[in-house]
C-alpha cells in the first residue's frame, strides 16, 4: 500500500515537473500542452468541454497537409494550384472517388480544418490550477460575461438619456430598420462564444438586447448591437407570375397547381364567366355536397370580389374531401394571380391564400399507439 | 415606459423565444405571421392607420405568412367565435354533425326572437334583438368568468386560491360550461338545437343555469380572497 502511493506520488511529481519545463519552455504560454493529464487537471470542470481533443500544433499540421494536399489535387486534376477553389476541391473529389453512399456526410470529404475540426476552448486555467476568468466558476462564463457587458452598456445608454433630459435637450429617435434584420440564432449565438447555452439563457439574453433596442437614444451603442444581428433579405423571392393565355374563343385564362397533404389539383381560371365551377367533370355542388368546402372553393373569388365574373374547371385527385377543396383553393388563387394587379396578389399572400399549407399527418412513433397517444399504462 | 414605437420595435426583432420546450411545435417555421381575411382591413387607406397598425404592416411585407385554415374564410357567415365553438362541440372529428348543429341553434334562435317581435307591442319591438350572431356572442360574454379558482397545496393542505384569468381562459370557460350543460341537464328527447338555443338566449337575458354557476364561482373566490397571496405568479 505504502509502495504503491509513493510510485503514485513519484508519477504525480514526474507529471508535474514535465509540466513546468514545458511551462518555462515556451516564451510568456499561458496554455499548458497537456500530452499526459494529471490528477488535478482530471478534476471534472464545466467550463471546457472536455480535455482538449486538438492541441493547436495539430491542428496546424492539418492546415498545412490540407494546403499541401490542396496544391496536389490541382496539379493531379491540370488546374492552376493557385485559384483552386473548394468547389473546385469538391468536385474533382467527387470524381476521383466516386460513391453511391446515401448518407451525404458517409461520402468522401476535403475541406479546411476549421470546417471539420469543431472549434472548442482552451484551457481555461493556469498552471497553478487558478481559473483566468473571473466568472470561470459560475460555470458558463461567456454567457454571464456577455451579459454583464450588455447591462453595462443598457446602463450607460440610459446615464446618457438622463444627461439629455437634464438639460432638456430633444432624445434622439432616430428609426431603426428593423423589419429586415434578427436576432442571431441559439445555434450562432454558441458558435460565437463556444460555449453550450440553455434556451433560457439564450431568451433571457435577447430580452436584454430588446430592452436595450427599445431605448431611444440606443444609436450610442449600435456597433455593440450590430455584432447580435443579422440582416434577413427583405425582398421575399418574387414569384414569377404567368401571364393570361387566350384560347381558340379568345377568352384569357390561367391556370394553377396546388397541393394539399396527399391531394393535388389543376384548375383552369377562364374569364367573362358565369361563376360556374365543375370539378372533375361534377359541378361543385354534387361533387361538395359541404358547404365548408364550398366556401373554400369561393374564398379566393370572394376575397377579390371576383365571384361572377370567372368560370373555372378543376381536375384533383387523392387527399380526402377538405384536403381536395384546400388544393383547389390554393391552385385557383395561383390561377387568379395572373388576372389580378400586384397589389392585390400582395393582399392575397397576407390573407393566406397563397402559401402552401405544410401540415401533414404525424407519424405513428414506436413505442405509442399513434403520434402522440401513448399504450394504456397498467400499474403491473 | 417605453414609448408605444418602441413596444412596436421589441415586437419585431423578437426571434422565437422558447421559454418552456413547448410539447406542442408546429410544422410551420416560427417567424410566420398569422393571414388576416377579412376585407376591410386591406380597403383602409393609408392615412387612417394608427403608428402600431403602420409598422404591422411593414412586417407583414417582410415575414412570410401560414396559410388560411380550412374553417376560416372571407365571406360574412365565417367568424372565428362560432367556428371555436363547433370544434368544441364536434364528437371524434364529424365536423359536418357539428356544424349542422351549429347552425340548426343559429335558426332556431332566429325563430324565437322573430315570435316574440312579432308578438310584442310596437314600442317594445326595437329592444328585441334579432341578429342570432350577436345573441350568441353576447350570451358568451355575459358567461366568461373574471377571476378563476386554482388549487395550490401548501403544508399537505391544497386551498382553492382566486387568480385572475386571460382572455382565452375565459372564453374557454365559457363555451365549456354552455356545452356541458347542454349536453347533461336535458330531457333524452330534446334535441342539442333547441337546448342550445334555449340556454343562450338565457344567458343573453343574464339568466339561466350558467350564469349561476358563474356567480358560484365568483363568490367561492370571495369567500377564500384569504389565501389570494399564495399566488405567485
Amino acid at each position: 500500500m505504502g509502495g504503491r502511493s509513493a510510485a503514485v506520488m513519484a508519477a504525480a511529481v514526474g507529471r508535474v515537473l514535465r509540466l513546468c519545463r514545458r511551462w518555462g519552455a515556451g516564451p510568456g504560454a499561458q496554455t499548458l500542452r497537456l500530452i499526459c493529464t494529471t490528477t488535478a487537471v482530471q478534476r471534472k470542470n464545466a467550463g471546457a468541454s472536455g480535455p482538449e481533443k486538438y492541441t493547436e500544433a495539430f491542428i496546424k499540421k492539418q492546415i498545412e497537409e490540407f494546403n499541401l494536399g490542396k496544391r496536389h489535387l490541382a496539379n493531379m486534376m491540370g488546374e492552376d494550384p493557385e485559384t483552386f477553389t473548394q468547389e473546385d476541391i469538391d468536385r474533382a473529389i467527387a470524381y476521383l472517388f466516386p460513391s453511391g453512399l446515401f448518407d451525404k456526410q458517409a461520402r468522401p470529404l476535403m475541406k479546411h480544418p476549421t470546417e471539420v475540426f469543431p472549434e472548442q476552448r482552451k484551457i481555461q486555467w493556469g498552471e497553478d490550477g487558478r481559473p483566468f476568468h473571473f466568472l470561470f466558476y459560475t460555470g458558463k462564463q461567456s454567457y454571464y460575461s456577455l451579459m454583464h457587458e450588455t447591462y453595462e452598456k443598457l446602463l450607460n445608454v440610459q446615464k446618457h438619456q438622463d444627461e439629455l433630459i437634464a438639460q432638456d435637450l430633444p432624445l434622439q429617435k432616430e428609426k431603426r430598420n428593423l423589419a429586415g434584420s434578427r436576432w442571431l440564432t441559439k445555434i450562432e449565438l454558441e458558435e460565437m462564444l463556444v460555449e453550450k447555452m440553455s434556451d433560457d439563457d439564450y431568451s433571457r439574453f435577447i430580452r436584454l438586447l430588446e430592452k436595450l433596442v427599445a431605448l431611444p437614444c440606443a444609436d450610442l451603442e449600435e456597433k455593440y448591437i450590430q455584432k447580435f444581428s443579422k440582416e434577413v433579405p427583405a425582398q421575399l423571392q418574387k414569384v414569377l407570375i404567368e401571364p393570361l393565355q387566350y384560347d381558340e374563343r379568345g377568352v384569357a385564362f390561367s391556370t394553377g397547381e396546388g397541393r394539399r397533404k396527399t391531394a393535388s389539383a389543376t384548375a383552369v381560371v377562364y374569364d367573362n364567366g358565369t361563376g360556374k365551377i365543375t370539378v372533375n367533370g361534377i359541378d361543385i355542388l354534387h361533387y361538395f355536397p359541404v358547404l365548408q368546402d364550398r366556401e373554400q372553393l369561393l374564398f379566393p373569388f370572394q376575397f377579390l370580389g371576383r365571384i361572377g365574373k370567372h368560370d373555372m374547371v378543376c381536375t384533383v385527385s387523392g387527399g380526402g374531401r377538405s384536403a381536395q377543396a384546400g388544393a383547389i383553393r390554393l391552385a385557383s388563387a395561383k390561377a387568379l394571380r395572373s388576372f389580378v394587379t400586384e397589389k392585390e396578389v400582395e393582399f392575397m399572400r397576407q390573407a393566406g391564400l397563397l402559401t402552401v399549407d405544410p401540415r401533414v399527418k404525424e407519424r405513428k412513433k414506436p413505442g405509442q399507439e399513434g403520434p402522440r397517444r401513448k399504450f394504456t399504462w397498467k400499474k403491473r | 415606459m417605453a414609448a408605444p414605437s418602441a413596444a412596436g420595435l421589441c415586437r419585431r426583432l423578437r426571434a422565437w423565444l422558447p421559454r418552456i420546450m413547448p410539447v406542442r411545435w408546429s410544422r410551420y417555421n416560427p417567424s410566420y405571421l398569422e393571414p388576416e381575411v377579412k376585407t376591410e382591413a386591406y380597403q383602409k387607406p393609408l392615412e387612417e392607420l394608427t403608428e402600431e397598425e403602420k409598422e404591422q404592416m411593414e412586417l407583414k411585407a417582410v415575414r412570410p405568412i401560414k396559410a388560411a385554415p380550412p374553417t376560416l374564410s372571407s365571406s360574412v357567415f365565417s367568424d372565428p367565435m362560432i367556428s371555436k365553438f363547433t370544434n368544441m362541440m364536434m364528437k371524434s372529428g364529424n365536423k359536418v354533425l357539428a356544424r349542422s348543429l351549429m347552425s340548426q341553434t343559429l335558426e332556431a334562435i332566429k325563430r324565437k326572437q322573430l315570435e316574440k317581435y312579432h308578438k310584442a307591442p310596437e314600442n317594445e319591438k326595437e329592444t328585441i334583438e334579432c341578429n342570432p350572431y350577436v345573441i350568441f356572442h353576447q350570451a358568451l360574454k355575459n358567461c366568461q368568468p373574471i377571476i378563476g379558482l386554482s388549487s395550490i397545496t401548501r403544508g399537505g393542505k391544497t386551498y382553492q386560491v382566486p387568480v385572475p384569468l386571460t382572455d382565452n381562459r375565459k372564453r374557454f370557460l365559457a363555451m365549456k360550461w354552455m356545452i356541458t350543460e347542454c349536453r347533461e341537464n336535458k330531457h333524452r328527447r330534446t334535441m342539442m338545437p333547441e337546448k342550445l338555443s334555449q340556454e343562450l338566449l338565457l344567458a343573453f337575458n343574464n339568466e339561466g343555469p350558467i350564469i349561476k354557476k358563474k356567480h358560484v364561482l365568483h363568490k367561492m373566490a370571495e369567500s377564500n380572497r384569504a389565501y389570494a397571496h399564495f399566488r405567485w405568479w
